[in-house]
């Protein structure tokens, strides 16, 4: 249940100036232990700004969406949906001048593909990237390597909800209950739009599943020249609780302004900034690009593919006192 | 790792070692489980990630057991668990004397609260049993092992039988060959782990799946179309038919217990998985609002890990002694009361 999730409770934020504050303190955290190297030179690397940054992450996040939507068996909704609130936490409190986005973003759906128990096998998962198979090994091994930070990045909340669901239940409802509308199959086609739109958004980090879901249901309504107010009113009960309406109201209209005004990152301005970043990635910062490693994991033998029976921990580890 | 020192091995299993530990900085007891990535082209395993996507959506359960916290360690992961003394299947096995109804209520109740949780929460268990059931240190009972962890006792005699014991605890359904399921096998369980209380031994030991089947029959009588509809359509209805058994009567089952006792149990013990009695229907039972009342936890016996020292402790907690004796008299109280 959505209102004693997690998602409720820990990633649902007040506005987008809140989602603001956290990614430019995410920024300045990683700029700031730049600064702690004290070595001029990398603090002149590393300066992508905050707004530079979105622009990175939104490009990524459509690469993110065309490689769910592509990928082969054809995967849930709920899957693109899950990996997308992945990538957009993760960056909430990190910097993409830290971790590479096009490997988080493939984490995030390898990820989402096994927690959503959408069975996968790894080789299958890799197997679409356009790479020759060599090179998907190593990425593969770069996804392995990311996983568990990723985990801790979300601090291990998994389970995120989808306005997938709730949309589906409110075309049921639709159906039963609302027979002034024939055929409510028919505003399926232009809410899909609308929904894989809300997907490039924040609006999972602002907005319940159930009102982005609703609002879906309504614009498609809109666009064919149905109105639905006396759905809301009757069937939904809204008739009277004139604030609740109100502020459903009020949340729906941003979430719409949100969705009309979104922007895809240009691709000159990535092109630049992908210029900087490759100079972040690439430069050996202490503490910071720590690449040999399985990130989130202490030891370096971990690649190591010898079968291992025994767990590390033996009596030796205990301390007697 | 730091933050814990290690203070001994609690048990170890298929998914590795359990240890206790100190927090340092809380000095708060702890349960470590390390998780090995063994099948490293796959990343960290589903059923890990079904155990933390769990246990991490209900942080706030009495009656589930905590993930304080999770970090790496090594070649895999540790998970921090709050740390119990001991496990409902050591209570049945340790208590001298047959529990009394009201302490068997007590349990129950927490179990049903816990279950009922789970299940608000969209999270079947699935492998629920007593060894699964954990007794903390105030002698609460918390649900653990989603899907993954598990306390293991330091016998390996016993090692073996809690293996065998997860059978004991299946659904008919699943031992059909159900693919499809819902939360009805932990309601099962939960019947199953009632009756045991009640009678101090398994309902059910069947020594294999065919047997285990013959046992609930034999038990239960041999289901139909008519009395269980859908098991026409499990998937190893037609590769095995059994004798016509009739149901035996429920005071037979387990016997000397209340009638109460009787009809809730045999509300769990239905074949058709939905027609069990849901966990938040059964709290309502007149079987918990009956006397003897459900016990406070404080009254029920905790055995230590592996030993048998519970008499002992039995004795420093007054198990005995009914909840009554420590209640204050309102007399006394209602000079202080009058003035709110």
């Amino acid at each position: 249940m959505y209102h004693n999730s997690t998602q409720k409770k820990h990633w649902t934020f007040s506005g987008k100036e809140e989602l603001q504050r956290l990614r430019a303190q995410a920024n300045s955290r990683c700029r700031a232990r730049v600064r702690g190297t004290g070595q001029a030179h990398l603090v002149e690397i590393f300066n992508v700004e905050p707004h530079e940054e979105l622009i990175i992450c939104k490009y990524y996040e459509k690469k993110l969406v065309d490689f769910c939507n592509a990928f082969k068996p054809s995967m849930p909704k709920s899957v693109l949906g899950t990996a997308c609130m992945y990538f957009k936490r993760f960056y909430l409190n990190n910097s993409v001048m830290e971790h590479r986005p096009r490997i988080i973003m493939l984490t995030c759906a390898f990820l989402a593909c096994k927690v959503d128990e959408f069975n996968v096998s790894s080789k299958q998962f890799v197997g679409n990237l356009p790479e020759d198979s060599d090179a998907q090994d190593k990425i593969l091994e770069q996804i392995l390597e990311y996983e568990l930070l990723l985990i801790q990045q979300l601090n291990f909340h998994l389970i995120v909800h989808n306005p997938y669901r709730p949309f589906e239940g409110y075309l049921i409802d639709l159906k039963t209950r609302y027979p002034l509308l024939d055929n409510p199959e028919m505003l399926r086609k232009s809410a899909d739009d609308f929904l894989s739109r809300v997907a490039l958004t924040d609006a999972c980090l602002l907005f319940t599943p159930s009102v982005i879901a609703l609002t879906a249901i309504l614009s498609s309504a809109s666009r064919a020249g149905i109105s639905m107010e006396s759905y809301l009113m009757e069937c939904l009960s809204l008739k009277d609780s004139r604030e609740i309406m109100a502020r459903l109201a009020d949340g729906m209209k941003r979430l719409k302004i949100m969705v009309s005004k979104y922007e895809f990152a240009r691709p000159e301005d990535v092109a630049l900034i992908e210029k900087k970043l490759e100079k972040c990635h690439a430069s050996e910062v202490p503490a910071i690009a720590n690449t040999k490693k399985r990130k989130g994991y202490e030891d370096d033998d971990y690649i190591s593919k010898k079968p291992k029976t025994e767990e590390e921990w033996s009596d030796e580890d205990l301390c007697s006192n | 790792m730091e933050q814990y020192s290690l203070l001994g091995r609690i048990g170890e299993g298929a998914h590795g070692i359990v240890f206790k530990a100190k927090h340092i900085e809380t000095g708060e007891a702890v349960a470590l489980k390390k998780v090995a990535l063994r099948k490293l082209e796959e990343g960290i395993p589903n059923q890990a990630l079904r155990e933390i996507k769990a246990l991490r959506e209900i942080e706030d359960n009495p009656y589930v057991v905590k993930l304080r916290d999770m970090f790496p360690h090594g070649t895999g992961f540790v998970l921090v668990f709050e740390y119990m003394l001991s496990d409902l299947s050591e209570v049945i096995r340790n208590s001298d004397q047959p529990l009394t109804e009201a302490q068997v209520k007590g349990y129950m109740m927490m179990l049903l609260k816990g279950v009922k949780f789970c299940h608000e929460n969209s999270i079947m268990h699935r492998d629920l049993k007593p060894a699964n059931l954990l007794i903390s240190s105030t002698g609460i009972l918390k649900i653990a092992d989603f899907g993954l962890a598990r306390v293991f006792s330091n016998d390996h005699g016993r090692l073996y039988s809690h293996q065998v014991a997860t059978r004991w605890y299946r659904a008919p359904e699943l031992l059909y060959g159900a693919r499809k399921y819902h939360e009805g096998v932990d309601l099962w369980a939960v019947g199953c782990i009632f009756g045991e209380l009640l009678n101090g031994s398994p309902l059910f030991p069947g020594e294999n799946d065919i047997e285990q089947l013959c046992c609930v029959l034999r038990t239960l009588g041999t289901p139909n179309a008519k009395t269980w509809p859908e098991i026409t359509e499990l998937p190893d209805y037609n590769k095995i038919s059994f004798k016509e058994h009739r149901p035996l009567p429920p005071e037979r089952i387990v016997p000397d217990t209340s009638p109460e006792a009787l009809q809730l149990l045999m509300r769990f013990l239905v074949y058709p998985s939905g027609h069990r009695i849901r966990a938040a229907e059964a709290l309502l039972h007149p079987y918990f609002f009956l006397e003897p009342l459900p016990a406070h936890h404080s009254e029920l016996p905790i055995p230590q890990r592996g030993g048998r020292r519970n008499r002992q402790l039995q004795r420093e907690f007054h198990i005995e002694q009914p909840v009554s004796d420590s209640l204050l008299d309102p007399g006394l109280l209602s000079d202080y009361l009058q003035g709110l």
